[in-house]
């Protein structure tokens, strides 16, 4: 008897924790369904006494969140692609080819980019983007998406392609290829597993991304879903019901996503922060 | 067989498009940073005048920059003293548990994939005057409404506590991870020993994490100082300028009011801040960092 109360109470403590993460969702998920605001403040905890989902639909069409949805959806996408494949061929380069010393010193200076706190940068960033004239289209969030991915990127690429053994290139330059050729088809396939947890941070970090987004476009039609429903909160600031449905869509993808990820999310993002 | 591998044209093709964003986008900025924090330019115009260290002269003399800076001081106290305690007690818990630790290890880390901006918004729906859950909550045991974004005396509180619900479980994992490291003779054998589960936690597992622990502490203070959008989201800086931290004032200066050499002289001291800042972190506590070897 003893034994088995000392066993429950971390269970107690942890439990408690998780109601406290997990009830937040759970009320906003409540809330997206009930019909006006009087029935949440009756109601706060409980499940809804009728449900209505036309505030899914009004969210949707109504505030444009689709608008934002689709954004965010492309912006993210093309920027993490387009991150891995210019950082693999630099980590391709500075691990797999062989320049001696500049191998070492490039590394190096692409590490400094993880030392950096880079919403200090924002500023010379924004005149960066202005000159460039991309202020207030999507590349004003692409270009310096992808930069910013680029230093955590070729750090773990880098980690695993050095971990590949040395024989395939030189069983590969036997069979007539080239280092572009090396690069391609060889070591590109063998690093698809690295590649795709990057590709989730980087789509998560690009996904979640909210200051660039919020000043760089000024375009109602442009906006990523974080900034949207921002402004849709500041619009329907007295409607919580739908209000709840806009915080729905915009978490369901990415819990989805964590849903059926999570292993390699976690291993991800912790090893660009210890690294960093 | 090594030609190939060697073509110096092929490498510096492979290495050019990072490396010139990196250039453009990481390195440029600082040294662009550096020379416009001594100008007072408007960000537009094309002239750009010379003035100095004038601009650090300003904001060390600004009451409301000190707030800001203040802010970020609250931010690394309420991580440091509030959260890591909590981070290491929840991470000991779950590494001891058998069953359900899956479960806890998923859910508390999911807070930290979701966008800042969206957690601020459903922050601030709990934190709703009237019908938020945490006035319910207090109504129940029959306490007034408080209007926790509004209200100077607990805006702040309420930032934090939103912020620790977002980055606790972050850290949890991390922590997590480096105890299921350790090898679990050691804890086998006190436990032969007769060490109590307690003791074994305190004594053993403890001094064993310590580096990781100071690599989260680490990572919460630099955290600490870029901390922006969650104010922006959830007050904007008020009420009054009591939430402003440095990020956001240096945007409030640079992009809304056009202050472009004064935002950068305030984001080269978020820099020179946080230098000093681990600095004097590593120099008082870190310096007996040495590797563990099990």
């Amino acid at each position: 008897m003893a034994r088995s109360l000392k066993k429950g109470i971390p269970h107690v403590a942890l439990l408690g924790y998780l109601v406290v993460v997990l009830f937040p969702f759970l009320f906003v998920l409540f809330s997206s369904v009930k019909k006006d605001n009087n029935a949440i403040a009756l109601n706060p905890f409980g499940i809804p006494k009728e449900f209505v989902f036309n505030n899914y639909v009004e969210a949707w069409v109504n505030a444009k969140i689709s608008t934002y949805f689709f954004n965010s959806l492309y912006i993210s996408v093309l920027s993490s692609v387009v991150s891995i494949l210019l950082a693999s061929m630099f980590a391709f380069a500075v691990t797999r080819m062989r320049q001696g010393k500049w191998n070492k010193i490039l590394f190096s200076l692409v590490l400094i980019g993880m030392l950096i706190p880079n919403n200090a940068l924002m500023l010379p960033i924004y005149t960066i983007v202005r000159k460039l004239h991309i202020l207030n289209t999507h590349w004003a969030l692409i270009i310096p998406y992808i930069a910013n991915a680029i230093p955590f990127t070729i750090i773990i690429l880098a980690a695993f392609m050095r971990s590949l053994p040395g024989e395939i290139e030189e069983a590969a330059v036997v069979d007539g290829l080239k280092a572009p050729g090396i690069f391609a088809r060889i070591i590109v396939p063998l690093t698809v597993p690295a590649m795709v947890t990057v590709f989730i941070v980087n789509f998560l970090g690009n996904w979640n991304e909210f200051l660039l987004a919020n000043y760089f476009l000024s375009n109602d039609e442009l906006r990523t879903l974080p900034v949207g429903m921002v402004q849709f909160r500041d619009q329907y600031q007295m409607n919580y019901a739908q209000m709840s449905a806009g915080i729905v869509y915009s978490v369901l993808p990415v819990v989805i996503i964590y849903a059926i990820l999570q292993e390699k999310i976690i291993e991800g993002v912790t090893a660009g922060s210890v690294k960093g | 067989m090594n030609k190939s591998l060697r073509n110096p044209l092929v490498f510096t093709l492979f290495i050019l498009p990072a490396l010139l964003l990196f250039l453009i986008f990481f390195i440029y900025p600082i040294f662009s940073s550096l020379y416009y924090s001594l100008t007072s330019w408007n960000g537009v115009s094309d002239t750009v005048k010379f003035t100095g260290l004038n601009n650090f002269e300003k904001a060390l003399g600004d009451d409301r920059f000190w707030i800001s800076v203040k802010n970020n001081g609250w931010f690394i106290l309420f991580s440091v003293f509030i959260q890591v305690p909590l981070i290491v007690l929840f991470s000991l818990l779950i590494a001891n548990v058998k069953k359900l630790k899956g479960l806890y290890k998923t859910a508390v880390f999911m807070p930290s994939i979701m966008s800042t901006a969206v957690i601020g918004i459903l922050w601030g729906f709990i934190y709703e005057p009237n019908i938020g859950l945490f006035n319910k909550v207090l109504g129940v045991v029959g306490i007034e409404p408080v209007y926790w974004l509004s209200d100077e005396r607990f805006a702040m509180l309420s930032i934090l506590i939103t912020n620790a619900w977002q980055w606790t479980g972050f850290y949890i994992v991390m922590v997590l991870a480096a105890i299921l490291s350790i090898p679990g003779e050691l804890d086998e054998a006190a436990a032969i020993d007769g060490a109590t589960g307690f003791q074994r936690a305190t004594r053993i597992t403890l001094p064993l994490i310590v580096p990781i622990i100071s690599v989260v502490i680490m990572l919460s203070i630099a955290g600490a100082m870029k901390a922006a959008d969650i104010v922006i989201v959830m007050t904007k800086g008020g009420p009054a300028g009591s939430t402003e931290v440095m990020a956001t004032y240096m945007i409030k200066y640079a992009i809304t009011n056009f202050k472009y050499g004064y935002g950068n002289a305030i984001a080269v001291l978020i820099f020179m801040f946080t230098l000093v800042v681990t600095a004097l972190y590593q120099l008082l506590f870190a310096r007996r960092n040495e590797r563990i070897e099990y």
